[in-house]
């Protein structure tokens, strides 16, 4: 009687468990299968890049078919004229990876797109001082002057080749702020407004592309062509970092509800507003939010989701680091609030593989604590790792042990200060125990890798995950500093 | 999927190039076949009036013994667009206007007792600003060249080929016409 009784009852556990299996392995070949779309569309993005510096080079070589290159004069002023027409590709593509496009968000991340927009300002630059340099010798050459008398020559021919100095002017200024060394000693929005200049220094220039040379001749395809980039660029700055987000704050509006002190220096920002739900958040995505006080408005903060919006409220969890933030703190109940967003791959959309490891530290599980919220994870699915100097940074460790619990994934928690000489991101105390990354996941190289965290402390977790063989498209970082 | 998409770019890229440089060759040659069907154009305008005109080119030594050019010009300016059968050596000659790719190109000569006395462009290659520079800076020393040989037969500017090209050809259609 026990034994048939039993029987059943274990057969049934094991069947379970077995269904669970493979659920687990059907959603997973389902990301795999996104995964391998969204591999697809970045590649698309790269050759697309690619392409468009070629067919700058190409509408020069349909204009002139190289019979420009015969003397000394007629070859500089063909590379002077190519590198204009390159680097100005290059800065409408940057124009384009900032303008937060979806298509780009959703394939390879905002961040990843302004990762490639830095590291094409210098090489723009250099393009179109080229350009200027060159076709200015080029130019002297052929016309048996000096570089002087070309150069004032340039101003005697109207007002496009002034726009056009004004136009790299402005541009040198821009990437100068930049510079990682320079940029430090600005406010934030000091140099962003400055940034705002390099909108004007590409259209400034846009006259003398048209007028000074034959390559964008009036009534070429060239022309046309040309004319689209531009209106391309700008029209997707337009759209989507001034038409959506104003479109979405007149329709959510928001409103701060109340602060809660969650921890010394730490706080919740609850708000209120209005069909929430259509703004597709995803657990794990952030937004860019004005708060806007006489005292705050001017500070746009990028703050990750600390749980799933609802459709009338909105939680964002902050740490004080600056005065900014600090003024946050004490913001008034009431206060309007615009959003530009949700951008973000930190979510389960990102992942591509059966299993899930979570490591956060800090106020780095913000984005964890949405995240695993909106994952549907079934039990054994997931393991977390939350990790904090002392208990005082376990902010928000109760929700996520939370939602362990009721979906059945383990989570654990590291609590001590890292070893003072050995670069590592576990506590001292762990490193002493043989505690490694493999032996706190137990599906790490089965799983997608999520950190959250302060910078240094998190690239070391991604040396880990690479030394322990993970590929790089599972590992999923998100960097909190400031 | 990293390197294919590397290899896809390069491929990509470099076809985009070759067919620019196709293009720009073939917009070229037609551009040369253009401006060697101009000649002919106006080399054949004035084939139907150079028996006239070199009739009268012997006869006009004579025929004007004031070299006047001052005097002569306005009374002659009409003289080319009304026929060439009735030009005088003295006076302007307006010769066709030859295309090129960076414009139209056409001068006007000033001729007085059998010699240019002056060269005027009544248009030059003028399509984009930097031809406008370069025309500006030929078109003098392509006057003096001309004046000092007293033939279209001189060398080109350089760096100015086209707008040399164009100058010479419409000066040799309106030589042409004068019967020098």
């Amino acid at each position: 009687m026990t034994s048939t009784s039993q029987r059943p009852r274990a057969s049934s556990r094991r069947r379970e468990a077995a269904q669970a299996d493979r659920d687990v392995q059907r959603a997973a070949s389902m990301r795999q299968r996104n995964y391998r779309g969204r591999a697809r569309a970045a590649d698309v993005m790269g050759i697309l890049c690619w392409v468009s510096v070629a067919l700058s080079i190409a509408l020069y070589l349909a204009y002139s078919g190289g019979s420009q290159l015969t003397d000394a004069g007629g070859v500089v002023t063909a590379v002077g004229i190519v590198t204009g027409l390159a680097g100005t590709d290059l800065i409408l593509i940057m124009l384009v990876l900032a303008a937060r496009i979806p298509w780009i968000d959703h394939t390879v991340g905002q961040d990843r797109a302004v990762a490639l927009h830095r590291r094409l300002g210098k090489p723009a630059l250099y393009l179109i001082l080229a350009h200027a340099v060159l076709l200015t010798i080029g130019y002297s050459i052929s016309d048996g002057t000096n570089v002087i008398a070309e150069t004032v020559g340039f101003f005697g021919l109207g007002t496009d080749p002034i726009l056009a100095y004004l136009g790299l002017a402005l541009l040198l200024l821009v990437v100068v702020t930049s510079v990682v060394a320079v940029r430090r000693h600005f406010a934030y929005e000091a140099w962003h407004l400055i940034h705002l200049l390099s909108y004007i220094a590409v259209l400034v220039a846009l006259p003398h592309q048209l007028s000074m040379g034959g390559v964008l001749a009036d009534g070429t395809l060239q022309r046309v062509y040309w004319i689209a980039l531009y209106v391309a660029a700008f029209g997707s700055i337009l759209v989507f970092r001034f038409a959506v987000p104003i479109v979405r704050t007149a329709r959510h509006r928001l409103r701060v509800d109340r602060v809660d002190v969650i921890a010394p220096g730490v706080f919740s920002l609850q708000l209120r507003g209005t069909e929430l739900r259509r703004l597709g958040a995803e657990g794990g995505q952030y937004a860019v939010w004005r708060f806007w006080s006489w005292r705050t408005w001017w500070h746009a903060h990028p703050l990750s989701f600390s749980a799933m919006p609802t459709d009338r409220t909105v939680r964002l969890t902050v740490r004080e680091l600056g005065r900014g933030t600090a003024r946050l703190s004490r913001i008034r109940p009431g206060t309007f609030v615009s959003i530009e967003g949700p951008y973000g791959i930190f979510t389960d959309q990102a992942r591509s593989a059966p299993y899930l490891s979570v490591i956060a530290a800090g106020i780095g599980v913000t984005p964890i604590r949405a995240m695993l919220e909106h994952a549907s994870l079934r039990p054994g699915e997931a393991t977390i790792l939350l990790r904090g100097t002392d208990q005082s940074e376990a902010y928000l460790w109760h929700e996520i042990g939370q939602i362990a619990q009721n979906t059945g994934v383990s989570a654990f928690s590291m609590l001590g200060p890292r070893p003072r000489h050995v670069p590592t991101w576990m506590s001292a105390h762990a490193l002493a125990n043989g505690i490694t990354l493999e032996s706190t996941f137990p599906h790490l190289l089965d799983s997608d890798l999520f950190i959250c965290g302060p910078t240094a402390w998190a690239e070391e977790v991604v040396a880990d995950a690479r030394d322990a063989g993970m590929p790089e498209h599972r590992i999923h970082l998100e960097r909190f500093d400031s | 999927m990293r390197k294919r998409a590397i290899a896809a770019s390069v491929v990509s890229s470099s076809a985009v190039i070759l067919i620019g440089w196709q293009i720009g060759a073939q917009a070229q040659s037609a551009d040369t076949s253009l401006s060697a069907a101009a000649p002919a154009r106006t080399s054949a305008a004035p084939a139907t009036s150079s028996p006239q005109s070199s009739a009268r080119a012997s006869t006009t030594p004579t025929a004007t013994p004031e070299p006047s050019t001052a005097a002569s010009a306005p009374s002659a300016t009409s003289a080319p667009s009304e026929s060439p059968s009735a030009a005088s050596t003295d006076g302007t000659y307006t010769g066709s206007s030859v295309n090129t790719r960076y414009g139209t190109v056409q001068v006007q000569i000033t001729v007085s007792a059998g010699s240019i006395t002056d060269v005027t462009a009544l248009q030059l290659t003028d399509s984009d600003s930097r031809s406008v520079q370069i025309s500006n800076r030929a078109a003098p020393v392509l006057r003096q060249e001309v004046l000092a040989a007293q033939s279209a037969n001189v060398d080109s500017v350089s760096g100015a080929t086209y707008t040399s090209d164009g100058y010479l050809k419409s000066l040799q259609s309106a030589l042409d016409q004068a019967g020098l």
